[in-house]
């Protein structure tokens, strides 16, 4: 595969081509290769494309694109089978008239999103985008690209007034303009599912319907964005934890595991087996707390709340464990680079605690199982609603639970093993139908799994104290240089709702990151309501919402 | 009848007084049964187990100011409050309460009781539905158009199963149906019961069929522009509903007031407060169905065997009880 894929990037004029984890890594010399070459790639395999990133670098006048392109196989038959992915560069001219490329949207529809975050926020037009527009960012920071290196967002807050007028403006406009077009008479209508409705969450979906039957969607995202991207690059390598972290609330040691493990490649730096099994555990632990909200409002989406208060008062047992070890419930900043935060004095006693949030779910779980998992009107509602197929899995780039539930062999965790996971026991988790109630099966599946490996996590922890190969209280961190040679590294993790990519890129004697993109799954997601909801009624909205596990912090970051 | 007892229907039992009794307890019961359900504790603080919890809402609710939209039809919007609470009161005079008052009969007692009931009870759904129409907001207008596919569709079953006591009793005057039962028809009547219990939820618009105001879909269904005084009134017809539809539930298949060793008020209460914890039963295990699969539902099944069940009560009548 690896051979093949370099042979095709070989015909074209590269500057160089290298093996890079799990990547082949290649930089093109001419734009104009991008899209013949990116079909080809296409027939081969490689079908989905993670993200479009662009980095501005502003001492040599040009905006390098990097596009990241993951053969995602969902199909695959034999552990040993490698996913090989694609990591493309093209350089670009800074200059705003001529900063300019081929969009691949029309080839790999997941780069849609990608691309019309990339135009926002650093100007790089896209020729041949079916609707190219500005997005996530609000009406003031229009045509100002806030991630480009000279931006200045001290003299953009002078004018704060001006920038909220030209927010509620465009909300005006929107209305007359609705008027205008739709009107008063017949059936159709535009509905705002959100951003302050009961089960929405910060977003806004334009919903399009004539009586109760959906015509159109249109996401309207962008209401808790904070730039964390940009405001990584203003921090030091440590203090950038906080903001990754906050990607999602729910989920939050991962992220960090993400971050800290690309910071530690480009130091070069190895961190100690102790940590990466506190990794595993603190990860997986995250991932519980998380999937447990998710099982919860996937009910709470067709108005029963009582599974999520179960579910909750299952997390807080989970939570309990967090902070025991980091003394923080949802924001941890557990992990950072060179290895975890906090040494670990009384081990047997965390791991009485894991214990009992363990027992506390496999007491209650027999309970769930009999009266919401099996619920009749529960499997009414969501069994055949709003199916993926393995080709939706790889055109659109659904990931993490949601391509499991359709019977894709799909898990980071085990295609580009992280942290402590590569010696452990561990296999995919998959349901066949990838309707909305397979989404909900997959996460109690997950949860199980998540267990296991958390036990696992701890046997290893246990075996090397006995062997006096882990000291607890001195291995959790290593020694990591203050100031990091020049240098780029991607990694990869598998979130609680999917995969979580992070591209991070040094300079020289950097002190903080130069720029770090952040790929998370929700994006992808999102987008796909735009295809899947035309055709139901509203009642299949929030269902169908709810069962994607769309988290509006991941989605805006 | 004369002025004193007439004030005193009204305005104390079965009247206001009892009407807002009933609703501060059917409001702190729900809230106190599903916060168990959901192992939560609920109200807690103000009164003994947090009974004056509610007493202090619906105070507060009341001193909220009245907020009419600028878009909405201000006539329209604001005497369906007042119109509302009022119908869905009135049936509370066609059914018996207590053996204390009027020799155990109903304050009207009249040959048509069940008719009267079925017709007042229909009423209400209407003017839910407008007012949907007079608020003039997207949400609203869906929501009173839910209500008004599923009280159509709701009814049929509803009035069917209403019927069947009736029928088997061969006479419409709650009184004599209630004085006429017994555990043998109360058990023929049981599959009629649970037909209009099931049917009741409808009507009620109680989980799994609180399609018209489903918060997650259309935010608050008709509710949603009305707030303070308005709002309070609406909550109130809403209770004062389900009090007169479990009611009549007792009276026409459990034998109403009469209970083991001796009659009382108390038999009744106890078995509307059994239909009310029914209700927040299915509440708090059940998810909502779709507008389509509701409909689909009262048609191709329940309508049927409601027709079924009729067939079934001639049967019984013929036979089992020898007519």
């Amino acid at each position: 595969m690896r051979e093949k894929l370099k042979e095709i990037i070989g015909r074209y004029d590269v500057e160089y081509i290298e093996d890079y984890r799990s990547w082949v890594k290649a930089k093109l010399k001419n734009k104009e290769d991008l899209l013949p070459l990116i079909k080809e790639l296409k027939k081969a395999g490689v079908k989905s494309c993670s993200t479009v990133s662009p980095t501005d670098f502003i001492d040599e006048n040009r905006i390098e694109v990097n596009y990241f392109l993951e053969n995602l196989n969902p199909t695959k038959s034999s552990k040993e089978e490698e996913k090989v992915n694609v990591w493309l560069k093209v350089d670009l001219d800074r200059d705003l008239q001529n900063c300019e490329i081929d969009s691949i949207t029309p080839i790999m529809p997941s780069a849609n999103y990608h691309e019309l975050e990339a135009y926002s926020t650093f100007g790089v037009k896209f020729r041949g985008h079916p609707n190219l527009r500005y997005f996530l960012i609000s009406r003031d920071y229009y045509g100002k690209f806030p991630f480009r290196k000279d931006f200045d967002f001290k003299e953009h807050e002078k004018n704060l007034i001006e920038n909220i007028n030209a927010i509620t403006d465009e909300f005006l406009e929107e209305f007359e303009e609705h008027e205008k077009t739709i009107g008063h008479e017949g059936s159709r209508t535009v509905l705002h599912w959100g951003p302050t409705h009961p089960a929405s969450g910060p977003i806004r979906l334009k919903v399009f319907t004539n009586g109760e039957i959906i015509e159109k969607v249109e996401p309207d995202i962008g209401y808790v964005w904070r730039a964390l991207e940009n405001l990584v690059e203003r921090k030091d390598f440590i203090g950038a934890i906080v903001a990754v972290e906050r990607i999602c609330f729910m989920d939050n040691p991962n992220p960090m595991i993400c971050y800290s493990e690309a910071v530690e490649e480009i130091a070069g730096k190895e961190i100690t087996p102790f940590a990466k099994y506190m990794r595993v555990i603190l990860g997986e632990t995250g991932r519980i707390a998380s999937h447990l909200i998710s099982m919860g409002s996937f009910f709470g989406t067709m108005g029963l709340q009582t599974f999520l208060m179960w579910c909750l008062d299952v997390r807080e047992y989970f939570l309990d464990v967090l902070e025991d070890y980091s003394g923080a419930r949802i924001a941890t900043s557990c992990i950072e680079p060179g290895g975890v935060r906090y040494p670990l004095p009384d081990p047997e006693a965390w791991f009485n605690e894991i214990d009992k949030a363990i027992k506390k779910w496999e007491k209650v779980k027999p309970d769930i199982e009999d009266i919401f998992l099996k619920n009749p009107l529960m499997t009414k509602r969501a069994k055949n609603t709003g199916v993926f197929t393995l080709e939706d899995v790889e055109e659109y780039f659904l990931a993490g639970p949601v391509a499991r539930a359709s019977g894709a062999k799909i898990d980071v965790r085990i295609d580009e093993p992280y942290a402590g996971y590569a010696d452990l026991e561990m296999d995919y988790v998959t349901c066949e139908n990838g309707d909305a109630r397979d989404r909900l099966y997959i996460i109690v599946k997950e949860v199980d799994q998540s267990i296991g490996l958390i036990k696992q996590a701890i046997e290893k922890i246990r075996e090397g104290i006995e062997k006096g190969e882990m000291n607890p209280s001195k291995d959790h961190l290593i020694k990591m240089p203050k100031k990091l040679p020049a240098g780029e590294s991607v990694r990869r993790i598998e979130w609680a709702r999917g995969e979580i990519l992070m591209h991070l890129v040094t300079q020289d004697k950097a002190t903080s990151p130069y720029r770090l993109k952040i790929k998370t799954p929700s994006v992808n997601h999102t987008m796909m309501l735009e295809n899947l909801l035309p055709g139901h009624t509203l009642s299949d909205i929030p269902l169908l919402y709810g069962s994607m596990h769309i988290c509006q912090g991941d989605l805006d970051r | 009848m004369s002025v004193g007892s007439m004030l005193f229907y009204i305005f104390v039992f079965p009247g206001l007084l009892f009407l807002l009794l009933w609703t501060f307890f059917v409001f702190y019961f729900a809230r106190k049964t599903l916060a168990y359900l959901h192992k939560r504790v609920g109200p807690h603080y103000n009164g003994p187990a947090g009974s004056l919890q509610t007493v202090w809402d619906i105070f507060k609710l009341l001193t909220k100011e009245s907020i009419t939209p600028k878009s909405a039809d201000p006539y329209l919007f604001n005497i369906i409050p007042i119109i509302t609470p009022i119908i869905a009161a009135l049936p509370v005079i066609l059914i018996p309460w207590t053996p204390l008052i009027n020799d155990g009969r109903a304050i009207l007692d009249t040959e048509y009781g069940v008719l009267g009931l079925v017709v007042l009870i229909g009423v209400e759904p209407f003017l839910l539905f407008l007012t949907g129409f007079g608020s003039n907001n997207k949400y609203s207008f869906l929501g009173g158009m839910r209500i008004l596919a599923q009280m159509l569709s709701m009814e049929a079953p509803f009035f069917l199963a209403a019927l069947s006591p009736a029928l088997l009793f061969g006479t419409m005057n709650l009184y004599e149906i209630m004085q006429n039962s017994t555990w043998l028809t109360s058990l023929i009547l049981l599959p009629g019961a649970i037909i209009y219990i099931i049917a009741m939820l409808g009507i009620l618009e109680q989980p799994p069929f609180n399609i018209p105001d489903a918060e997650q879909e259309i935010v608050y269904g008709f509710y949603t522009e009305y707030a303070g005084t308005n709002y309070t009134l609406l909550k109130f017809a809403e209770f004062t509903e389900i009090l007169v539809v479990s009611a009549a539930a007792v009276v026409l298949f459990f034998g109403g007031y009469r209970g083991l060793f001796f009659d009382s008020f108390w038999w009744l209460f106890l078995k509307v407060a059994l239909i009310a914890l029914i209700i927040v039963a299915i509440r708090a295990s059940n998810p909502r169905l779709r507008l389509d699969q509701m409909l689909k539902f009262c048609w191709s099944w329940l309508t049927p065997l409601a027709v079924l069940n009729l067939v079934w009560i001639i049967f019984a009548r013929l036979y089992l009880l020898g007519a």
